[in-house]
């Protein structure tokens, strides 16, 4: 569903991104891995529309979507789960949910979310940054799948998180999976990414200088963790 | 952009609002018994600001209906064919009005300053009228300072002061039975003189004067301070404000309800502008003194019927005076048949006056006030009102020799 | 007490002027992130206007209160079109330059039409005088701006928090950039936001007609006001607009009855301290600055 190819970036006169080319089809889940600066969350920010000074080709569902501004990506069913989880201070729990437009008939009701995250239910009136990190990470992934997103973008969904909760957005990346959308998810996080992922893109540098299927990966989890410099 | 840069915004904005624009004088020569041939009359004043539809560029025009009588009364007979009329905006600030007359005698050939309303610049024309030896005949500005304790022999104030104004209405009002009285004045020059002279005014007249407010200038909320006068119960508040100001000041007071509470209100310094732009409804009743009205009398209002034809509009005393200003320095003129400062100066002293401004005038010798005729007027009804700008009714005309300071109580030596 | 009362009415009428200013102001930067520095030109027109409508059509202030505002909505969107649309991806000093460029342009304009010694204005007749409550008197007029603009926020507050429109705009205040990529059109909302910024200046003006001389630049000792309010308000922050602009209203009333030479100067100083102590403002959160 997403097939990006010979995709460069800059910012002014740096390079930050050289001919990276990253495919993700309908139900799989696959992970950027890198060390901190390899260019992971430029490569997000290009597929969602909000770095602009790129070249070569992202084509989204069958669409060439290279110049589409960020809103229409959205709309064509790109969904943004940002590092940062992206929650809303000045909306309440329940308004960061209902913000972003449904794009597709797989976009969740209110009632599937409280069900499926029920600590966000009792606290649908709350500010959306009173919640807890890990309720945060939960009210973000759950906005992107309240709206049927048919791509998730998310971003180190594991950072700072304790290890139940981690386990619980594994479990949430694996029903995603089985509903037939796409995951593309940003890791350093090895660990995580060798448990939920089909497929891996190594960057470095700005470049994919390695691409695994996770057997692969499983076996040189070693190699990679000193490569990543974890 | 952060709060940051929005705060340097903010000052940077404040600072282009105080500061001003530039502009330059011109080239000058020399020759004859009128250096460089010709005579300039240069006036400097407010071309954009607050004052400008009291004096402004309907000043330069009634400067020009001056030199056109000159023309006309002594055709060949003139002494200097080559007059020129210049204007410059001084912005109301001292420094601008400072630069700009040093460059007006130096470059621009000025023979005479005219106008210059606000006292702190009229105060620096004086300054460099007297440094160059050139004349500066200040007719807007109303402190007493310029033929006072800051005189020199190259200055004349030829329409009012604060002394004219305050001893009209501060000794008329209080004899009328308003003997208790608050003062709110804007806290610079002016207001400061006029604080003062109205003050002397009241306790001579046998009222007394419960606090003075000074005010922030300029200002546009005033409710409070008006508030804080009414609370000592006074019979009439004095306010000292002009221009905007004023308007402000008169719509708050009105708004105020202290009028319900039998308060008066009583204007310093009032001009026919005010009335208009306020609407003559809101100034009804309130006395004022006036240093000349365009409808007072037939030749007044002929000449102001001229100045409309010129102008659009009427006359304030600021342009009468500035007409007769230069009318009369042109006489002097031709009288003295050079445009040497020290010649003109010794026609003028002492010289009789009557014209369309000034009624049983005379331009005093130990201090150069030109002292005339003043009037007390009262603002009209709207429904006494028979055409456009008739806002004013003369109630008494105030004898030359009674509207201003005696010469004897005069601070200035030359 | 009666005094102290009095005050603090005559303190939160001069507020309304500057809390719906502000409230304008507030809202044009958390969508546009651009500073209109041209608000005091938009409040001075708003007076303006009211005063010409009442000169030529007769309509009074209760008329004028629903029609300026909408005009000069119309007035906000062709400046937005014309003008302000090319600012939203530049240098605040370009912003800086051209709004204040803008102000310079309408002050003389009003100048060269109307002079500076200003307009009339006669306010109806119901809002004349004084109210006397429970042995308080109080001047009507102010009561009435007070409580009017009162109502005015209130309203803008239940946009803001009840409706999807008032959603989408404390989204894009707070994060512009996430707003667009979860699906938000930004752009869509940038003209209309600022005809109403615009509009609610204008709106300040009309009620500051009966009250105010209306001159061209009576708006420019108001716009330095303005963005002291702003500035304690903190940045973006509506509610912090609203609150300072009642709150300088009152140090205004209060520095005037007691430290009558000090009552502009109290502001700054007011100003000085909130950055010192809280230089994001009073409700400015850090977000909000990027």
């Amino acid at each position: 569903m997403l097939e990006v190819t010979g995709l460069k970036a800059w910012y002014g006169e740096a390079q930050a991104l050289h001919e990276v080319s990253v495919r993700v089809g309908e139900g799989e889940v696959v992970t950027l891995v890198g060390r901190n600066g390899a260019g992971k969350t430029t490569v997000v920010r290009c597929l969602i529309g909000l770095h602009r000074q790129v070249s070569g080709a992202v084509s989204f569902l069958g669409r060439d979507v290279t110049r589409m501004p960020a809103h229409q990506r959205a709309r064509a069913g790109m969904g943004w789960v940002q590092d940062d989880r992206g929650i809303y201070a000045s909306l309440t729990v329940e308004e960061n949910l209902l913000l972003p437009p449904t794009v597709s008939e797989r976009a969740w009701t209110l009632k599937q979310v409280y069900e499926a995250f029920p600590e966000l239910a009792g606290r649908r009136k709350a500010g959306g940054t009173t919640l807890s990190g890990g309720e945060q990470q939960m009210l973000a992934i759950a906005r992107a799948l309240r709206t049927g997103a048919r791509l998730l973008l998310m971003d180190e969904p594991s950072e700072g998180l304790a290890p139940v909760v981690v386990a619980r957005i594994r479990e949430i990346i694996r029903q995603i999976k089985a509903t037939g959308a796409g995951v593309l998810l940003i890791e350093q996080n090895v660990a995580f990414a060798a448990t939920v992922a089909d497929r891996h893109y190594l960057l470095s540098q700005g470049r994919v200088v390695e691409t695994l299927d996770n057997s692969d990966f499983r076996q040189r989890e070693g190699e990679l963790l000193k490569h990543l410099g974890i | 952009m952060n709060s940051k840069q929005i705060r340097a915004g903010a000052a940077a904005m404040t600072g282009v609002l105080l500061l001003g624009a530039c502009g330059g004088g011109g080239p000058g020569g020399s020759g004859g018994d009128f250096t460089d041939g010709k005579l300039v009359l240069a006036i400097l004043n407010d071309q954009s600001g607050i004052y400008k539809d009291a004096s402004g560029p309907n000043s330069v025009k009634a400067v020009r209906m001056a030199v056109a009588d000159y023309k006309e009364k002594y055709g060949d007979k003139a002494v200097v064919d080559d007059i020129e009329v210049t204007s410059t905006d001084h912005q109301n600030k001292p420094d601008i009005a400072n630069t700009k007359a040093k460059e007006l005698y130096e470059r621009g050939g000025a023979d005479v300053i005219l106008d210059v309303p606000t006292s702190s610049a009229a105060l620096a024309v004086a300054n460099q009228a007297k440094s160059h030896k050139k004349l500066f005949l200040d007719v807007s500005a109303a402190t007493t300072e310029l033929t006072g304790g800051q005189c020199n022999k190259y200055t004349f104030q030829w329409a009012y002061n604060t002394y004219m104004l305050a001893n009209g209405t501060g000794t008329t009002v209080t004899q009328n039975g308003d003997k208790k009285w608050h003062i709110i004045y804007p806290d610079y020059q002016f207001g400061q003189d006029m604080a003062k002279s109205f003050t002397e005014a009241i306790k001579g007249a046998g009222g007394t004067v419960q606090g003075t407010i000074p005010t922030p200038f300029p200002n546009d909320n005033f409710a409070t301070f008006l508030t804080k006068a009414g609370s000592t119960n006074p019979d009439v508040i004095g306010t000292m404000q002009a221009g905007g100001d004023l308007i402000n000041v008169v719509k708050q007071f009105n708004e105020s309800g202290l009028k319900d509470k039998g308060i008066n209100l009583a204007v310093g310094l009032m001009l026919i502008t005010d009335i208009h732009s306020l609407g003559v409804d809101q100034f009804a009743g309130t006395m004022f003194t006036d240093a000349w009205y365009w409808n007072m009398d037939a030749e007044s209002r002929g000449w102001a019927d001229r100045f409309r034809d010129e102008t659009g509009t009427r006359p304030t005393f600021e342009h009468a005076g500035n007409y007769s200003a230069a009318l009369q320095y042109l006489e002097a003129v031709q009288e003295a048949g050079t445009d040497d400062a020290d010649a003109v100066v010794g026609k003028l002293e002492n010289k009789k006056i009557n014209d369309v401004f000034l009624r049983n005038g005379e331009v005093r010798a130990k201090d150069h006030l030109v002292v005339h005729d003043a009037y007390l007027a009262r603002v009209r009804e709207p429904s006494e009102v028979k055409e456009p700008w008739d806002y004013e009714e003369i109630v008494t005309t105030i004898p030359a020799a009674k509207a201003f300071p005696p010469a004897e109580a005069s601070a200035c030596s030359m | 007490m009666n005094a102290l009362l009095q005050y603090a009415v005559q303190g939160l009428a001069a507020g309304s002027f500057y809390a719906l200013a502000a409230l304008g102001l507030a809202i044009i930067f958390g969508v546009l992130g651009v500073v209109n520095f041209a608000h005091g030109a938009f409040y001075m027109l708003g007076a303006v206007t009211a005063a010409v409508l009442l000169d030529t059509l007769n309509l009074t202030l209760w008329w004028s209160l629903l029609v300026v505002p909408v005009l000069m909505f119309a007035f906000g969107v062709v400046v937005e079109r014309l003008f302000v649309q090319w600012l939203l991806r530049l240098d605040a000093l370009y912003n800086f330059l051209l709004t204040f460029g803008l102000t310079l342009v309408l002050v003389e304009l009003v100048k060269q039409k109307y002079g500076v010694s200003g307009l009339p204005y006669k306010p109806p007749k119901a809002l004349q005088g004084r109210v006397d409550l429970a042995g308080v008197v109080l001047p009507r007029y102010q009561l009435f701006v007070f409580l009017f603009s009162v109502a005015i926020c209130v309203l803008v507050w239940l946009v803001m928090t009840q409706t999807r429109v008032g959603m989408i705009v404390r989204a894009s205040t707070e994060k512009p950039e996430l707003a667009r990529a979860l699906g938000i059109n930004v752009g869509r909302w940038v003209t209309p936001v600022f005809g109403f910024g615009v509009a609610i200046a204008g709106l300040a003006g009309v009620l500051a007609a009966p009250f105010r001389a209306i001159t061209a630049d009576m708006g420019n000792n108001f716009a330095i006001i303005l963005f002291a309010v702003v500035v304690i308000g903190g940045l973006g922050s509506i509610v912090g607009a609203v609150v300072a602009g009642f709150l300088v209203g009152l140090v205004e009333a209060f520095g005037q009855a007691y430290a009558p030479t000090f009552a502009q100067i109290l502001i700054f100083v007011l100003m000085a301290l909130v950055i010192l102590v809280r230089p994001a403002g009073l409700f400015g959160r850090k977000e909000a600055t990027a």
